[in-house]
């Protein structure tokens, strides 16, 4: 193992560490200090911050026999994951005492999906995507049916586990078709063979027609969307929060290095299939979450629209639309974060999810409802917040591309995830509460909603920086 | 300083320091938000005064590059009419505050959100740049959905819904027309001064021009309010607090029709060309209809907001005659009416505050109860009437010689509508404020100098305005021919 590998490696073996750590402080302290438990996982993560931007400086390459790819690209989402486990851990610590067995192990499997979301960005094989890819939907099977008392919960793990194992298969087929008629699993040989191939012969496209289903179900697009409704509402909050922004990124980053990188002078082919998934998946998850009742189902359903949205901007196919993706997908964290952070807190005091329990929530906590407000509009996509301008990129590419029918539909679902999203707000702001009382807001999520906050408005308004991250990611890689 | 710059950071600087005044301190608050409307309106002023009249082109133009790879800047300024529009929400927002001190619940929260609106419409009229004209649009959108819903009454949470909706809808319609401007003029920038004349020497193809024009037309026409998309709006205000009431109509409609004016017939000319025949045959439509839907209203607030849409189709006419008359009487009318609407939901704010009810036929004789309000909304509904004397005639008068050159059977049609309105405003007054007393309303109590000082300063503007109405409409046809510089070249085109 070179100097230079044993580098390119150290976020991975930093969260492995800090994976052994937290065993055995979770054996050690059990659950008498399990909220400190948390709040250690939370800060030990913090210092892969400063690593990834050191990583950037790196020469970007196939590292450990062609199984690991350093580059801007995999920083990047690196990056977000990073930040949204830090978030899903803050919310873990929120949910007191209705998790079982304390936070320790809960904790642990958390830092496990996303030591595999680490590995998937940084793959640069098949072998090595697969098995990281299951890795993370594993962890997600137990941590979906963790909550082993309440039906909903296991109901929900059981229906993941079954679909989830259902995509992994077409995947794997998929990968085995591809293996077949290029003879390798290596990307980066694969995309020398797609350069001077014309056309591509038909079971590749059978292969990959597999692996882009494999993806989908991951983004949660249709017609691989079934799951989500159950899976967000059943699952417990922190794993809702982190299949929405870590689950969802990883996706689009298989996206990414899959159908941009490899298949690239093909893409065009694949676009019109894209644009009608996109349609249809923007159009579902807006329409279907109107008559939502439950919170996490609603945005279980929203984030069924946003991976349409999303998916636009892979159709595109172009540096504009690529960039809009990671811009998307950024500024979709904190956002997310935020929503769930808020419901996360509320759910503690309140044990509910329904909508209607979320009555006058400004009278009971102020900055509560207020966070929940600005995160929601930047959900659908409102100015100043970051939210708009991902959309706006998106919009703008698929304009560019002149997928103009395309736009239409990606506007006029604004308009109605408006109209779900502000009823919330109705209810938060104008309603009465049945119970006044106050609801209290513990400091690592106050100052994690801050942060989120800060992010909305910042990234919204002062876009460039990360609009030159977004750009550096695509071209670097 | 820009004084564009401070017109619109003012208020939003006053949101900021808001959330940092505890609840409690509801004095500091109200004085906060009055300074932080106060300072834009005497920048608006000052900038009235100093205005090179005469000289077309944008003045105080302040420009920061912002996001350079796709072509966005920060970039404001101010031309004839852009000025003349900045005084009137300068001058409706600030008596808006003032009016809002009747507002007892949830004081932070209402200033907060009232001065987040005030920031996003000042942007609207100042952006030079089409994406900062999108999000200042946006921006001036969202706030007034709390508003409504919180502090408004009646049928408030479907009304908020439904303005909320429609008015999103045509900002989404009217950004997918501004991203497709921006990919066909192929100049990938939204510095709308460089658009301007970018456009005027290769001019999109006309029958592009033809398709990208409705969506323009039809996104901004949604909150001019143009027929059949209206019916938000006299919801709208009639659910809204009095000062959003007065902002909603004052400033918020002239958004529409500044944007249509601005952009879409300014940077699509032929497009304009082939449709302003329908857009004044839909003003009729406004004029007239939204005259016989007002005349059949009880409620005092309804006859005023269909009123309000009835006359922003003078505005349209006006616009559509694509003649510097028209678009003088245009641009003046957006004034003028502004600032009547604004006066008479004041005084109808100010009597339903006590009485509880806005059905005209119970109130009865108020003005020998409330005689300062009485009169105040008296001048009002003779200004609405079109008396000479008030700023409304003028521009009115205008747009009726503005069409008479280009639509002769609308301007008669328009003619017929000051009819209809000095009909339900004069039918108004009579069975609301005059007559017999009822007894109900023996204890209301009029206005305190205080509360005088809006009226006077909304009264005073109609008033010196329509004695002296050089002093605006030098400045508005300043920048008129500007506007209709790109279509002449086509008329001369087409009469060859």
């Amino acid at each position: 193992m070179s100097h230079l590998s044993l580098l390119s490696v150290l976020p991975e073996l930093w969260l492995g560490l800090l994976f052994g750590l937290m065993l055995i402080l979770d054996l050690r302290w059990g659950e008498t200090r399990s909220s400190a438990l948390c709040l250690i996982a939370a800060a030990g993560l913090l210092p892969l911050f400063p690593l990834f931007v050191w990583q950037s400086g790196l020469p970007a390459g196939d590292l450990l026999g062609g199984m690991y790819r350093l580059d801007l690209l995999a920083l990047f989402f690196k990056g977000i994951f990073a930040a949204a486990a830090i978030g899903v851990i803050l919310m873990t610590r929120e949910l007191g005492r209705t998790i079982p067995r304390g936070h320790g192990e809960f904790t642990l499997l958390i830092l496990a999906a996303a030591f595999g979301m680490f590995l998937a960005a940084s793959s640069a094989n098949f072998v090595m995507l697969f098995v990281s890819l299951e890795l993370m939907a594993i962890t997600f099977y137990v941590l979906t049916a963790y909550l082993q008392t309440n039906q909903g919960s296991l109901e929900a793990g059981m229906k993941y586990l079954i679909l989830g194992s259902l995509a992994s298969g077409l995947m794997l087929y998929g990968i085995a078709f591809i293996y077949g008629s290029t003879g390798t699993m290596q990307f980066s040989k694969i995309q020398e063979l797609m350069s001077h191939a014309q056309g591509l012969p038909i079971p590749l496209r059978f292969g990959l027609l597999l692996v882009i289903a494999g993806i989908l179900f991951k983004v949660a697009a249709v017609p691989f969307q079934l799951w989500v409704p159950d899976v967000y509402q059943g699952a417990p909050t922190p794993v809702t929060a982190f299949l929405s922004v870590g689950s969802k990124s990883a996706g689009f980053l298989v996206a990414f290095r899959i159908i941009q990188e490899l298949f690239i002078l093909q893409s065009r082919q694949w676009a019109p299939l894209i644009v009608w998934v996109a349609g249809m998946t923007i159009l579902y998850g807006n329409l279907a979450a109107i008559p939502q009742r439950n919170i996490k189902r609603l945005l279980g359903y929203s984030s069924i629209g946003h991976a349409g949205y999303l998916l636009i901007g892979i159709a595109t196919a172009s540096q504009l639309g690529s960039t809009a993706v990671n811009f998307y997908l950024a500024s979709y964290l904190f956002t997310n974060m935020a929503v769930f952070l808020v419901i996360a807190a509320f759910s503690r005091q309140v044990e509910s999810d329904e909508i209607r329990a979320y009555a006058g929530l400004a009278k009971r906590s102020p900055f509560l409802a207020a966070a929940m407000f600005v995160a929601l509009l930047s959900l659908a996509g409102v100015p100043p917040l970051a939210g708009f301008f991902g959309k706006f990129l998106l919009l703008m590419g698929a304009i560019t591309e002149g997928y103009l029918a395309l736009a239409i539909i990606g506007a006029a679902a604004v308009v109605v995830s408006l109209y779900y999203y502000l009823q919330i707000v109705y209810t938060m702001y104008a309603d009465k509460p049945e119970d006044s009382s106050p609801i209290p807001v513990s400091l690592p999520v106050r100052l994690a909603l801050w942060v989120c906050l800060a992010a909305m408005l910042g990234l919204g308004i002062w876009q460039a920086p990360l609009m030159q991250l977004s750009l550096a990611a695509i071209s670097g890689s | 300083m820009n004084p564009v710059t401070g017109i619109i950071l003012s208020p939003i600087i006053g949101t900021m320091i808001l959330l940092a005044i505890p609840q409690r301190r509801e004095d500091w608050i109200r004085r906060v938000s009055a300074a932080a409307t106060l300072i834009p309106l005497l920048l608006a002023l000052w900038m009235v005064f100093h205005f090179p009249r005469g000289v077309a082109g944008y003045h105080w133009v302040h420009r920061i590059p912002w996001l350079p790879a796709l072509g966005i800047q920060y970039q404001v300024g101010v031309d004839g009419i852009s000025v003349v529009l900045l005084l009137l929400h300068t001058l409706c927002s600030f008596t808006g505050v003032l009016v809002s001190y009747r507002i007892k619940e949830r004081v932070k929260e209402y200033y907060i959100f009232y001065l987040l609106l005030i920031g996003g419409v000042a942007g609207v009229f100042a952006s030079l740049d089409l994406f900062f004209f999108y999000l200042f649009y946006e921006m001036a959108v969202i706030p007034m959905f709390p508003l409504i819903g919180i502090w408004g009454s009646g049928e408030k949470a479907y009304a908020t819904m439904k303005l909320t909706l429609y008015l999103t809808a045509g900002a989404m319609l009217a950004l997918i027309g501004l991203l497709s401007l921006y990919v066909i003029s192929g100049t990938h920038t939204f510095d709308l001064i460089f658009l301007e004349h970018f456009l005027r020497q290769n001019p999109i193809p006309g029958d592009m021009q033809r398709w990208l024009f409705p969506f323009l037309l039809i996104g901004f026409g949604v909150i001019a309010p143009m027929w059949p998309l209206h019916s938000w709006s006299p919801l709208g205000h009639a659910a809204a607090p009095s000062a959003v009431s007065m902002l909603h109509a004052g400033v918020l409609m002239k958004l529409g029709s500044y944007a249509i004016l601005r952009i879409a017939v300014q940077l699509l000319p032929e497009g304009a060309y082939t449709w302003m025949p329908w857009v004044a045959g839909i003003a009729i439509m406004n004029i007239v209809y939204g005259g016989f839907v007002a005349m059949a209203q009880k409620d005092m607030k309804f006859v005023i907001g269909y009123s309000s849409s009835s006359h922003m189709g003078y505005v349209l006419l006006g616009i559509a005659c694509l003649n510097p008359i028209g678009l003088n009487g245009a641009v003046l009318l957006m004034f003028a009416h502004g600032l009547m609407t604004a006066m008479a939901f004041a005084a109808v704010g100010h009597i339903y505050d006590q009485t509880h009810t806005r059905v005209i036929s119970e109130w009865g004789g108020l003005a020998r109860q409330v005689p300062f309000i009485a009169t105040a909304f008296v001048m009002a509904a003779l200004a609405s009437a079109g008396l000479p004397g008030f700023a409304n005639f003028i521009a009115e008068l205008l747009v009726f010689f503005g069409s008479w050159n280009s639509y002769r059977w609308s301007a008669l049609a328009a003619v017929f509508g000051i009819v209809i309105t000095a009909f339900y405003m004069l039918r108004a007054v009579r069975t609301g404020f005059f007559g017999p007393l009822n007894p109900r309303w023996a204890g209301l109590k009029d206005a305190t100098v205080f509360e005088r000082v809006p009226y006077l300063i909304l009264l005073a503007g109609l008033l010196i305005v329509g004695c002296w109405p050089r002093f605006l409409l030098e400045i508005i046809s300043t920048s008129t021919p500007a506007v209709l510089s790109h279509l002449d070249a086509l008329q001369v085109v087409a009469k060859l």
